[in-house]
């Protein structure tokens, strides 16, 4: 059951976060072709955004392992 | 002179897809278990690997009020106090339970050799800057040349960015120093034998702590009012507020440990598990299919490798960023609201972090 769990967990968070990251990219990239000359400060949004969505998809993704190993049953 | 470093790598290369093919066909002769230690490679242990060998290293264990000190796990063994316990490491004789386990262990190592090659670098440019080169000449050398550009790099990307005009420079001797020592640790996880210290939960939650002192040490009186009374919302919010916001505090820096964990455990574990498809091929279709498929494994290795060495920079950077993010809300002053209150506090800010 915690196997199941921890599957679809794991797969709920890389859909998740691939959509977020994914979001970021497009804006990105859109703003970049717009304005060229703002790609550096562009490139650094983007890179933190993109950190708060990797720290949370962490989260899960290691809730994923402990349901999957067991610890705490 | 090219030539030459293409050939030595393709050779490399070459070396590389045969030593574990070779390695595959040994581990079929003897079924005794999986032929890599797959998490044995990112733990702690009680010894330090070198390239030729092992070296054991102290234990030092507090149990039942009394010190206990020896050279290696062995004499800890042969003295009869402790035994080895299956799953648990060392327990007393009587069942005692072990207090506090003081001893050095491998990533503890990788810590201390980091934060030495940290003091070294800095303090020799450090040197250089008393006596004047770099600032009254131009800075000369590699040492002195790469140290400012990591440096003025930190502050301008980093501690301007994200922190108050007249407040960031006391924190870029932290940031820096931060970044410079994770970089360090990541960086040892490359070497074959070595470990990242980082790919341990207990270095990234000290090193998250440390942020955390630095954080709320230097936070501001609006940094607080924010905390327990948010300004601008009616009261009655405040009791949801206070609890999600004093939450806040505690969050940042468990995600700040978690994703430097993460990261880096990740990494090494990918590279053993690509290679340990050899032996999967070998188990399932035979030698000659392993060796064949080789090839296509330690390429995607080679790639992975250089992958890691840019998560092992990107998650250093990341790490200086978000703590340089973090402390720049707290020391945040807002101007818009307290207009003629927010001058007065500045100068005990400033006190409150000496």
């Amino acid at each position: 059951m915690s196997y199941i769990a921890a599957g679809f967990g794991a797969g709920i968070i890389a859909l998740a976060a691939a959509f977020g990251i994914g979001m970021i990219g497009k804006s990105a990239t859109e703003s970049i072709a717009r304005q060229p000359e703002a790609a550096g400060d562009i490139r650094g949004a983007m890179l933190l955004t993109a950190v708060f969505i990797e720290g949370v998809a962490l989260i899960g993704a290691i809730v994923c392992i402990i349901l999957a190993l067991g610890i705490g049953q | 002179m090219i030539i030459e470093v293409r050939r030595a790598i393709a050779s490399l290369v070459i070396l590389m897809v045969f030593s574990p093919a070779l390695l595959a066909e040994n581990a079929d002769a003897q079924q005794d278990g999986a032929p890599i230690d797959v998490m044995g490679k990112v733990t702690n242990h009680d010894y330090f690997e070198l390239p030729w060998g092992k070296v054991y290293l102290p234990r030092i264990l507090y149990s039942g009020g009394e010190m206990y000190f020896y050279s290696s796990t062995e004499r800890a063994l042969e003295s009869g106090e402790f035994i080895a316990e299956e799953g648990a490491g060392l327990v007393r004789y009587d069942g005692e339970p072990i207090t506090m386990d003081l001893s050095i262990t491998s990533h503890l190592i990788y810590v201390w050799f980091s934060l030495i090659v940290t003091f070294i670098i800095t303090f020799l440019a450090g040197r250089k800057y008393k006596r004047g080169i770099g600032r009254d000449i131009e800075p000369k050398g590699a040492l002195l040349n790469m140290f400012e550009a990591l440096f003025v790099f930190i502050r301008d990307q980093i501690a301007k960015e994200f922190i108050q005009e007249d407040k960031y420079e006391k924190f870029v001797p932290y940031l820096y120093t931060i970044f410079l020592a994770i970089t360090l640790m990541n960086l040892f996880g490359l070497l074959p034998w070595a470990a990242a210290a980082t790919a341990n939960l207990t270095v990234t939650a000290t090193l998250a702590f440390i942020t955390f002192l630095v954080t709320q040490v230097s936070g501001s009186k609006d940094h607080w009012r924010h905390v327990f009374a948010f300004p601008g919302v009616p009261k009655w919010a405040l009791i949801i507020l206070t609890p999600v916001e004093i939450l806040g505090l505690f969050t940042k820096p468990f995600a700040l440990a978690i994703r430097l964990f993460a990261n880096m455990l990740s990494g090494k574990i990918m590279i053993v598990c690509i290679l340990g498809l050899i032996f999967v091929f070998t188990e399932l279709f035979g030698a000659a299919i392993g060796v064949a498929s080789g090839i296509f494994w330690v390429l995607l290795t080679v790639a992975l490798y250089f992958l890691k060495a840019l998560v092992a920079l990107i998650q250093a950077y990341v790490f200086t960023l978000l703590s340089g993010v973090f402390i720049g809300m707290a020391v945040e002053e807002h101007h818009h609201e307290h207009e003629e209150t927010s001058v007065a506090h500045a100068p005990d800010v400033a006190t409150q972090h000496n």
